[in-house]
């Protein structure tokens, strides 16, 4: 067999266990070596990796004044939910484990489920594909996934969470949205899986830490619903996700002595009051609001980030679940009122299970770049206003501006070039109608 | 008829001249040189008025100032404390005085016990004294009061011994500057103001060329004699002025270059009119008083012996010289048993820490209570509190920590700690910088925000050094060989200025502007996305436009037709 040939098909063979191991093992290295080093300070007193809401010095401050008695939700510090404290405080000090153990734990347990995750994703695909073949036009054979593809991109989403450097600086920031991830991807698996239990308390206990997770609820719904095809079982999901956050927010009331954590955790993701720089977009608006059309802006950026795209993007795309919790994700991650890289991170690494639309995608330089350029320019421009007193805070904001729009340009991207892939698959790439040239239009 | 009405007359104006309550008033000046080339001034006035406090509704006040009288019974004061100072008293190389105060105001109050909602109380007792004083004691509130528990117990005779620390607020502004607006209704409150006796002398123009004053007010009710079977109230006004001499050019001091004239006779209603001047160190650096004292007077007190050349204030005018004799000497000074300081650690607008430092030169472990009011624009972490002396780590006694809310009440800390003997101690706390609304930058932004003085109390066993009034004294006079078993120092600290990092007050609308866009750009393709539908549509190419656009496009990219 000629070179070549010999290439192409390795091209469609599947990675050999062996590999996908030494990938693993790398991307725990990389991370193992960071943290122990003397970057892990300095990567976790960036703004961008710790924010006011998952920053680990909060919570050893919040578990110190815990042991001397105090109250942590009396002071203004500690925004993690009661529950997630205790789980802390049992890791910590029950099991003696130490913090950058703990976070190398789960980032790495948080990588190993989404290979699974991917692999179900693709199998879904695969029967789906089977069960549409009739309905495709007869020139779009060469859009249908073929069987490497489906064993190939579990091992990207692994590769891409492990050697995504938002990820890895998430972990290696001690940021609690490692934990975050490890149940969001936990609820992935699950929600997968169809299991109406399980899935449902993984959500559950994501909310209880970050309010914007409790969206997901509807992805699952369909997943279960449409999917499944078992109304039974999306019903059952739905009771349970309901029960489990009023158990979780009364055992919080019982652990936080009283409702004062309500204010401190749920008030603070809502109503914004720190206004820390981070890479979203609320903190240099409501630091320039005048107080009279704060409570108007806040409901408003609130409801964006939360159920605005949520209905209408349900509806697209009831058909396949999977890429709306992952366009949800997305722009939940965007929108939220305080996200960091961990967020944005997460949800890259869930990209390449939709390989396939990577083609139709338009503006994959663009965004790549722009990542780059701002991912590079924001520590420094941050330097320059905060360190060297020359630049001023516009800089940083322009940056993360620029940073906002590349990620809204993926999303949309991603979500266009599913349209477009329908439409192929549908109709054929033709692009002729009665022999006419046409052109491809939204209406 | 006539006749009964004059007797009546005549035995009710007795009875209510008998009726009502005996005050005295003194006023002593105490001079004392410290070191080479400061003079230490500091102006006691003193009224004890026996009345009891409980009772009394200060409608008939003979020298006790009506105008505080009213605003405390008011607000149901039992002990008030304010005090406004500029400039930051040395205490390494000046001793202690005879009243501590930190820099700007400060005001720390206990109230009576039956007092129902202490917070009210407390915010318009600042605010009636911020109209009595001429100072923004307005501005203390909630966001910056604190409720302290071991630092300040009440310096006056209390009914029960338990005291309920609920009762007691102390807040600081380090911000407030001191001028002539407050020192005059100061004077206003002295029985005879600032026509006759010691008042004469504070000259605003004289007193305000030093490098520390400080004006304050201690009112609280004390034992009316020595089997404390009743109360009375005491009120204390003092002055108290730093003179540097080099800056004066006044190395031989007197009264006009200090006070611009001199005292103006003696003030009728004053008991005691007397000025000391401290005369311990004329061995050293000796200086020739004119005209000659009165008579000379030494004080025994905690193994440390002092002598006063003491003054009677005549009735004609009198004004004090020193010339000093001989060479310019240095003279070393041994610092005190125990003195602090604070500054801030870091670099940068993002965190910092908060550091004390404090001196223990004396030879025996000494017991203080740290108390440190750190405004709510400053989280601290509790858990970076470090201390630590020569090196090595000490755990604190006792920590006693209240955390702040942001825009709601400041962060309280007091810590007891066992000082190693003749130690450096570093109380160290980390904070970060928060970024606030841009309406809640003062004027001027990069000032920066202050942080107030800490308090160092502890209880001397030695009085060297030592000024202070005892407790049940009053006045200068009741300080002389009054021997005590321990002797109470509360020293502040510097206060810091902090700079937070400042957004650009001139974007709100382009802010605004632009962040909207950024949402609007998610907004319209998600909009197109899940409201139209993907068609194919024949390319419009009739339409003049198009074909023109066909045309010149072509000129360039046409290709030859195979």
């Amino acid at each position: 067999m000629s070179r070549k040939a010999r290439l192409l098909q390795a091209k469609d063979e599947p990675y050999e266990t062996r590999t996908i191991i030494s990938m693993y093992m790398l991307g725990i290295f990389i991370r193992c070596w960071l943290i122990y080093s003397k970057y892990q300070s300095i990567i976790g007193h960036h703004v961008e990796i710790s924010t006011p809401l998952n920053s680990w010095k909060r919570v050893s401050e919040g578990l110190y004044v815990q042991s001397k008695g105090i109250n942590p939700y009396e002071g203004d510090l500690i925004h993690e939910a009661p529950v997630i404290l205790l789980l802390y405080r049992i890791l910590t000090q029950t099991f003696y484990l130490p913090a950058e153990f703990l976070f190398l734990l789960v980032d790495s347990l948080t990588a190993v489920v989404l290979y699974f995750v991917a692999k179900k994703y693709m199998f879904h695909l695969f029967v789906f594909q089977e069960r549409q073949k009739g309905e495709y036009a007869q020139d779009s054979k060469e859009f249908i996934l073929s069987g490497a593809d489906f064993l190939n991109s579990p091992v990207f989403v692994m590769a891409a969470f492990l050697f995504n450097p938002y990820t890895i600086f998430n972990c290696v920031g001690l940021s609690t949205t490692v934990f975050h991830n490890f149940f969001l991807a936990i609820f992935l698996l699950f929600m997968l899986q169809g299991n109406p239990i399980l899935a449902p308390i993984a959500l559950a206990f994501s909310a209880v830490m970050s309010l914007y997770a409790g969206v997901l609820i509807s992805p699952l719904f369909l997943y279960l619903y449409v999917i499944y095809k078992d109304k039974v079982r999306a019903y059952i999901a739905l009771g349970v996700f309901t029960l489990t956050l009023v158990a979780l927010t009364c055992f919080s009331y019982v652990l936080g002595s009283g409702s004062a954590f309500l204010k401190n955790v749920y008030g603070f993701i809502l109503t914004v009051p720190d206004l820390q720089p981070n890479i979203g977009l609320f903190w240099y608006f409501f630091t320039e609001m005048f107080d009279h059309f704060r409570e108007l802006f806040i409901c408003s950026f609130q409801i964006n980030a939360t159920v605005l795209y949520l209905i209408p993007l349900s509806v697209k795309f009831r058909n396949d679940p999977f890429l709306l919790t992952t366009a949800v994700l997305f722009l939940v991650a965007i929108f939220k009122s305080y996200p960091c890289l961990g967020d944005i991170g997460f949800v890259m690494s869930l990209f390449p299970c939709f390989m396939h639309l990577f083609m139709y995608a338009q503006q994959g330089f663009l965004v790549g770049v722009i990542f780059l350029i701002t991912s590079a320019l924001g520590p420094i421009l941050w330097h320059l206003w905060i360190y060297s007193n020359s630049a001023n805070a516009n800089f940083y904001f322009g940056v993360t501006l620029a940073f906002a729009i590349a990620e809204i340009f993926l999303v949309t991207d991603i979500l266009f070039a599913y349209m477009k892939r329908e439409f192929c698959l549908k109709y054929g790439s033709e692009r002729k109608i009665d022999g006419k040239e046409a052109i491809l239009m939204l209406e | 008829m006539f006749h009964s009405t004059l007797t009546t007359f005549l035995l009710v104006v007795p009875l209510a001249v008998l009726t009502y309550a005996f005050d005295t008033f003194s006023e002593e000046l105490l001079l004392k040189p410290l070191g080479n080339d400061h003079l230490y001034a500091h102006f006691q006035f003193a009224t004890k008025w026996d009345t009891d406090p409980e009772q009394e509704s200060f409608r008939h006040t003979h020298m006790f100032p009506r105008a505080l009288g009213e605003i405390v019974a008011r607000y149901n004061v039992q002990e008030l404390h304010v005090s406004l100072t500029a400039g930051l008293w040395m205490y390494e190389t000046w001793g202690y005085p005879i009243m501590d105060a930190a820099p700007g105001a400060e005001l720390w109050v206990w109230f009576k016990e039956d007092t129902e909602n202490v917070d009210k109380n407390w915010k318009e007792l600042a605010s009636s004294l911020s109209g009595l004083l001429c100072a923004s004691l307005n501005f203390i509130d909630k966001t910056n009061s604190i409720n302290p528990e071991y630092t300040f117990k009440p310096r006056g005779a209390v009914s029960s011994p338990t005291i309920n620390s609920t009762f007691v607020r102390y807040s600081s502004l380090p911000r407030e500057i001191v001028c002539t607006e407050n020192l005059t209704p100061l004077k206003k409150l002295l029985p005879c103001e600032a026509k006759q006796g010691l008042g004469s002398l504070l000259n605003a123009g004289h007193i305000y060329n030093t490098r520390y004053h400080s004006m304050a007010i201690h009112m609280r009710p004390i034992c009316r004699d020595s089997s404390c079977e009743s109360v009375s109230l005491e009120l204390q006004q003092s002055v108290s002025l730093v003179y540097d001499l080099l800056i004066l050019e006044a190395k031989h001091w007197s009264f006009r270059k200090l006070f611009g004239q001199g005292v103006i006779g003696r003030c009728v209603l004053a008991e005691t009119a007397t000025i000391y001047v401290d005369t311990t160190n004329n061995e050293s650096v000796p200086f020739q008083l004119k005209p000659d004292p009165d008579e000379y007077v030494t004080s025994f007190r905690g193994g440390y012996v002092h002598t006063y050349a003491k003054y009677d204030v005549q009735s004609y005018v009198m004004s004090l010289n020193a010339n000093y004799l001989g060479k310019n000497k240095v003279v070393l000074n041994s610092p005190p048993a125990i003195y602090a300081n604070q500054y801030i650690t870091g670099y940068g607008q993002e965190r910092g820490g908060i550091v004390t430092t404090i001196y223990n030169n004396h030879w025996s472990p000494l017991d203080v209570v740290f108390l440190q009011n750190i405004p709510w624009y400053v989280p601290i972490y509790l858990h970076t509190l470090k201390i630590d002396a020569g090196g090595v780590r000490i755990e604190p006694t006792r920590i006693h920590y209240i955390p702040g809310r942001q825009r709601e009440r400041p962060y309280h800390l007091e810590v007891l700690v066992k000082l190693p003997a003749r130690s450096i101690t570093s109380l160290s706390i980390d904070f970060d910088y928060v970024f606030l609304k841009w309406q809640e930058y003062p004027p001027d932004a990069n000032h920066g925000f202050y942080i107030g003085s800490a308090v160092v109390s502890t209880i001397l066993p030695l009085a060297r050094n030592y000024t202070g009034l005892p407790q049940d004294g009053s006045t200068i006079s009741d300080s002389f060989n009054a021997s005590r078993s321990g002797y109470l120092v509360q020293m502040r600290t510097e206060s810091t200025v902090i700079t937070l990092p400042t957004p650009d007050f001139s974007m709100p609308y382009n802010v605004i502007c632009l962040a909207c866009t950024v949402v609007a750009l998610a907004f319209g393709p998600l909009h197109n996305i899940t409201t139209k539908r993907l068609i194919l549509i024949v390319k419009d190419n009739e339409h003049f436009i198009v074909k023109l656009k066909n045309k010149v496009v072509g000129i360039w990219t046409r290709r030859t037709s195979e």
